[in-house]
C-alpha cells in the first residue's frame, strides 16, 4: 500500500470480522488499520487520523456508540457503524449523534463500501464545495438550486426542493426523519412522519419513472430515506 | 336444637298424610262400604318413611293404627275393640306398619349415599383429568379451588402456601378485604392453622392449611357468608371435615407431583427459549464471517474471472444468508412468545413495505417471474412498518419456496373498503381448505410438501402476530390443492389528525 491509498479505521473485537473486512477494503484500495477495543480506536484515530472509520458496536471495553461521540467531538471523520437488524431506535440514536450510516449484520462488501464511499464523497464535497451531486439520471445543483433529470429542468415547490437539497448533501447515506423534519417543518414536527411522506410522494411524482417504485429515493423503514447512488459511481480509487 | 325442630315438623307432616288418608278412608267406606281396607294406613307411614325420617314414620304408624281401628274394626267408628283377635290384627297392622317406616327410611338412605358417591366420583373424575390436563401450577391452583367450591359451596379462593408461590394475588384482584389477607399471611407463617375472621362487610371467612402430613396444598379463604356468631362453629366443623376429606383427595390425585410437574415444565420452556436465543445470538457472529467473507471472495480478481468459483462463492452467500434468516425467524418466535413485541408505529406508505420487502428478497425472487400491481394514492397506515414488512417477507418467502421456478408471482397494493391490502399471488402448491385452516398455527407445515420443501413451520405463524400485532390479520384464498394461493395483508387505515400546511410557498 502507498501513502496514497486511504486509511480505514476498522474497529471490531471480532478477529473473523476483521479479517474478512481487511480483504475487501484492501481489495478496494484502502490501507486498513485494525483496532480490538475502542480504547485502541480513540487511540489510533488521534496518532494517525483514517479517512474512514467502520465501527463495531458491540466491544469490549466501552460500548460503540461512546466511542463515536468522543470521536465526534473533535472529528467529522466519515463513519459506518455494524449494526444488528431490528433495532431501529437505536440505529436511529447512532445517526443522530454522527454516523454517517449504517450496515446491518450480516452484510456484503458491496453494500458497506457504497455506503462508506458515499459518506467519503459528502466529506470531500463539503471540504471542496462542490456543488453538484449526481446521482444517476438526477442532478442537483446545491448552488444554483436547480434540479435536472437527464438534462431536463424539474420545477420543485420550496419544501420539495430543500427536502431533495438535505437528501443531496448525504446522497448515498441514510437520512433520518427526524433531521428531515427538524430541518423542513422545525422541532414541533419532529413526530409528524406523515408530513413527510406526503411530501416525499409529492417528490417521487416528480423525479421517479415509476412512484410506485421508486428507484431513487428510497425509504429505510423505521429510520429515513435514502438516495441511492448507482454502484458504478462508488469506487474510490478512480 | 335443630334436629328436634326438624323431627316435629315431620311429624306434624306426618300426621297431616294421615288426616288425608282418614279423609280418603271415610269416603271410601261411605260411598263403597269397604270394610277391610285398613292396608290404606300403610300409605301415610311409607311416605313418611321414605320423605320424612323415622320418627315421623313411627308418628305416622301409631297414628294410623287408631284410625283403622276406628275405621275398619268392629265396633265401627269407635276407637273401641270388640273382639281380642281385632286386637291382635292391629298389633300385627302396628308391627308391620313400623317395620315397613324404618325399610322405607332405610332405603331412602341407601339411595341417597348411592346418588351422592355417584356424583362424587363423577366429580372426582373430572378433577382429576383437569389435573392432568393442567399446564402450570397456577391451572392446577384454580382446578382445586373450584372443585373445594364445589364441596362446601361457597365461594373459595386458594393461595400458595408460601407468599412468593405461582399463585400471589392482589388484594382488589380477588376482592378480598385487608382483614382476610392478613388472616392468610397468619397462617403462611405457621402462627396458627385455621382462624375464622369478619371481612368488614358482614361475612364471616374460614381461613385455614389444606394439608396432609406429607404435602400443602396452600392456604384456603372460604366466605361462609353471613352467619350468626353462634352457628359459625358448627358451619365450621362441617366445613372443616369436608377438607380433611378433600386434603386426602388431593393427596390420592398426587396433586403435589402435579404442581411439581406443571413448575418444571414452565422452567423448560424458558430454559429453551433462552437457549435458542442465545444460541442465535452466538450463530450470527460467525454468519456475519462467512456473509462478508463470501462476498470479498466474489470480488477478488482470481475467482471474479473463474464463472464456477464465482458461482461457489455466491452459494456460501445465499446459504449463509438462508441460516440468518432462519436464525432471525427463531429469535421472532421467542420474541413473540415472551410477549416482546411492542410496535413503533408510524404513519407509513404502504407501497414503501412493499418495496423495501422486495429489495430484501431480491434474489430469491430473480428466478420468478414477478409482476407489480400497486395503487398509486394509496392512504397512509399507521403501522410499526419494520414488523408489517417482516410478516410480508415471510409471505413472498412461502410464494417463492411453494411455486415453481419461472412461474408467475403477482405482488399488490390496493384499497378495500376501510382496509389497506397488501398481497402475494402465486401458482403453486396452493391450499387445501383444510390446510388453510391450519394455517398460521405454529410449526403447521403442510404434509404434501413436508418431505421435498425445508421449512420450520414459523413463518406464517410468526407474520400472523406480527400484523396482529399493528391491528391487521392475514387472510389466504386457494382454489385448491395445485391451484396457486393469494395470501394477503389486512391493515386498516385511519387518517392523520393533522395535515401539513401547503400554502404558495411550499
Amino acid at each position: 500500500m502507498t501513502e496514497a491509498n486511504p486509511v480505514v479505521l476498522v474497529v471490531d473485537d471480532e478477529v473473523q470480522i476483521r479479517r474478512f473486512l481487511r480483504a475487501g477494503l484492501e481489495l478496494d484500495g484502502f490501507a486498513v488499520q485494525d483496532a480490538e477495543t475502542g480504547g485502541d480506536a480513540l487511540r489510533w484515530a488521534t496518532l494517525k487520523p483514517p479517512d474512514l472509520v467502520i465501527l463495531d458496536l458491540g466491544l469490549p471495553d466501552m460500548d460503540g456508540a461512546e466511542v463515536l461521540e468522543r470521536l465526534r467531538a473533535w472529528s467529522s471523520v466519515p463513519l459506518i457503524v455494524l449494526s444488528v437488524r431490528s433495532n431501529e431506535a437505536e440505529k436511529v440514536r447512532l445517526l443522530e449523534i454522527g454516523a454517517d450510516d449504517y450496515v446491518v449484520k450480516p452484510f456484503g462488501m458491496a453494500e458497506l463500501l457504497a455506503r462508506a464511499h458515499a459518506a467519503m464523497r459528502r466529506h470531500v464535497r463539503v471540504s471542496t464545495g462542490e456543488p453538484v451531486v449526481k446521482v444517476g439520471p438526477l442532478s442537483i445543483d446545491l448552488a444554483a438550486r436547480i434540479v435536472s433529470i437527464n438534462g431536463a429542468r424539474v420545477m420543485l415547490t420550496p419544501k420539495e426542493y430543500r427536502l431533495l437539497q438535505l437528501l443531496a448533501q448525504h446522497a448515498g447515506n441514510v437520512v433520518t426523519h427526524q433531521f428531515l423534519l427538524k430541518e423542513v417543518w422545525g422541532s414541533p414536527h419532529l413526530h409528524d412522519t406523515h408530513y413527510l411522506r406526503i411530501f416525499v410522494r409529492k417528490l417521487r411524482q416528480k423525479i421517479e419513472v415509476d412512484p410506485t417504485q421508486p428507484r431513487i429515493l428510497l425509504t429505510e423503514l423505521g429510520v429515513g430515506y435514502r438516495l441511492v447512488v448507482p454502484e458504478a459511481a462508488t469506487a474510490v480509487a478512480s | 336444637m335443630e334436629a328436634v325442630r326438624r323431627e316435629l315438623r315431620g311429624s306434624a307432616l306426618a300426621l297431616v298424610l294421615v288426616a288425608a288418608t282418614t279423609l280418603v278412608a271415610y269416603v271410601l267406606i261411605q260411598s263403597f262400604d269397604v270394610r277391610r281396607g285398613s292396608v290404606i294406613y300403610l300409605l301415610p307411614v311409607l311416605l313418611a318413611g321414605w320423605h320424612l325420617g323415622l320418627v315421623p314414620a313411627l308418628v305416622a304408624a301409631v297414628a294410623g293404627v287408631l284410625w283403622s281401628g276406628y275405621f275398619f274394626f268392629s265396633p265401627y267408628y269407635s276407637f273401641y275393640l270388640a273382639r281380642p283377635n281385632e286386637i291382635l290384627n292391629l298389633l300385627l297392622f302396628m308391627v308391620v306398619a313400623v317395620v315397613t317406616s324404618h325399610l322405607a327410611n332405610s332405603m331412602k338412605k341407601h339411595t341417597e349415599v348411592a346418588r351422592k358417591s355417584e356424583k362424587d366420583m363423577g366429580d372426582l373424575y373430572a378433577f382429576s383429568r383437569r389435573l392432568a390436563a393442567a399446564s402450570s401450577a397456577a391451572d392446577i391452583y384454580l382446578a382445586i379451588e373450584e372443585h373445594l367450591a364445589s364441596l362446601v359451596q361457597r365461594k373459595v379462593v386458594l393461595f400458595g402456601a408460601v407468599a412468593d408461590s405461582d399463585r400471589t394475588i392482589k388484594p382488589e384482584q380477588e376482592g378480598l378485604s385487608q382483614r382476610v389477607h392478613s388472616a392468610i399471611a397468619e397462617i403462611r407463617a405457621g402462627r396458627t392453622l385455621a382462624t375464622t375472621v369478619d371481612d368488614g362487610a358482614g361475612d364471616i371467612w374460614l381461613v385455614r392449611r389444606v394439608s396432609q402430613k406429607n404435602a400443602d396444598f396452600g392456604v384456603i379463604a372460604i366466605d361462609l357468608g353471613s352467619v350468626p356468631p353462634w352457628a359459625v362453629e358448627e358451619v365450621r366443623h362441617r366445613v372443616d371435615d369436608v377438607l380433611s376429606d378433600a386434603a386426602a383427595t388431593l393427596e390420592r390425585l398426587d396433586v403435589a407431583r402435579a404442581l411439581n410437574d406443571a413448575k418444571m415444565r414452565s422452567e423448560t420452556e424458558l430454559l429453551r427459549e433462552a437457549l435458542i436465543g442465545s444460541v442465535s445470538h452466538e450463530l450470527r457472529t460467525p454468519l456475519a464471517s462467512i456473509l462478508g467473507a463470501a462476498t470479498v471472495l466474489s470480488k477478488s480478481p482470481v475467482i471474479a474471472k473463474d464463472e464456477r468459483l464465482n458461482a461457489l462463492a455466491g452459494v456460501v452467500r445465499d446459504e449463509a444468508e438462508r441460516l440468518n434468516n432462519d436464525i432471525q425467524n427463531l429469535l421472532d418466535a421467542t420474541r413473540i412468545s415472551r410477549e416482546q413485541i411492542r410496535p413503533r408505529q408510524e404513519w407509513i406508505e404502504p407501497q414503501d413495505i412493499v418495496n423495501s420487502a422486495l429489495e430484501r428478497r431480491r434474489r430469491r425472487l430473480s428466478s420468478h417471474s414477478v409482476s407489480l400491481d400497486m395503487d398509486s394514492n394509496l392512504p397512509l397506515i399507521f403501522v410499526d412498518a419494520v414488523l408489517v414488512e417482516q410478516a410480508f417477507v415471510q409471505i413472498v418467502d412461502n410464494a417463492a419456496k411453494y411455486s415453481p421456478a419461472g412461474s408467475p408471482i403477482v405482488i399488490a397494493a390496493k384499497r378495500n373498503g376501510r382496509d389497506v391490502v397488501l398481497s402475494v399471488q402465486d401458482q403453486g402448491v396452493g391450499l387445501t381448505a383444510e390446510e388453510n385452516a391450519q394455517l398460521g398455527e405454529r410449526f403447521f407445515r403442510g404434509a404434501r410438501h413436508a418431505a421435498t420443501t425445508s421449512g420450520s413451520g414459523l413463518g406464517l405463524w410468526i407474520a400472523k402476530a406480527f400484523v396482529s400485532a399493528n391491528g391487521g390479520k392475514i387472510q389466504a384464498v386457494s382454489p385448491g390443492a395445485d391451484h396457486g394461493a393469494a395470501v394477503s395483508i389486512l391493515l386498516p387505515f385511519a387518517t392523520p389528525e393533522s395535515q401539513p400546511e401547503v400554502g404558495p410557498d411550499d
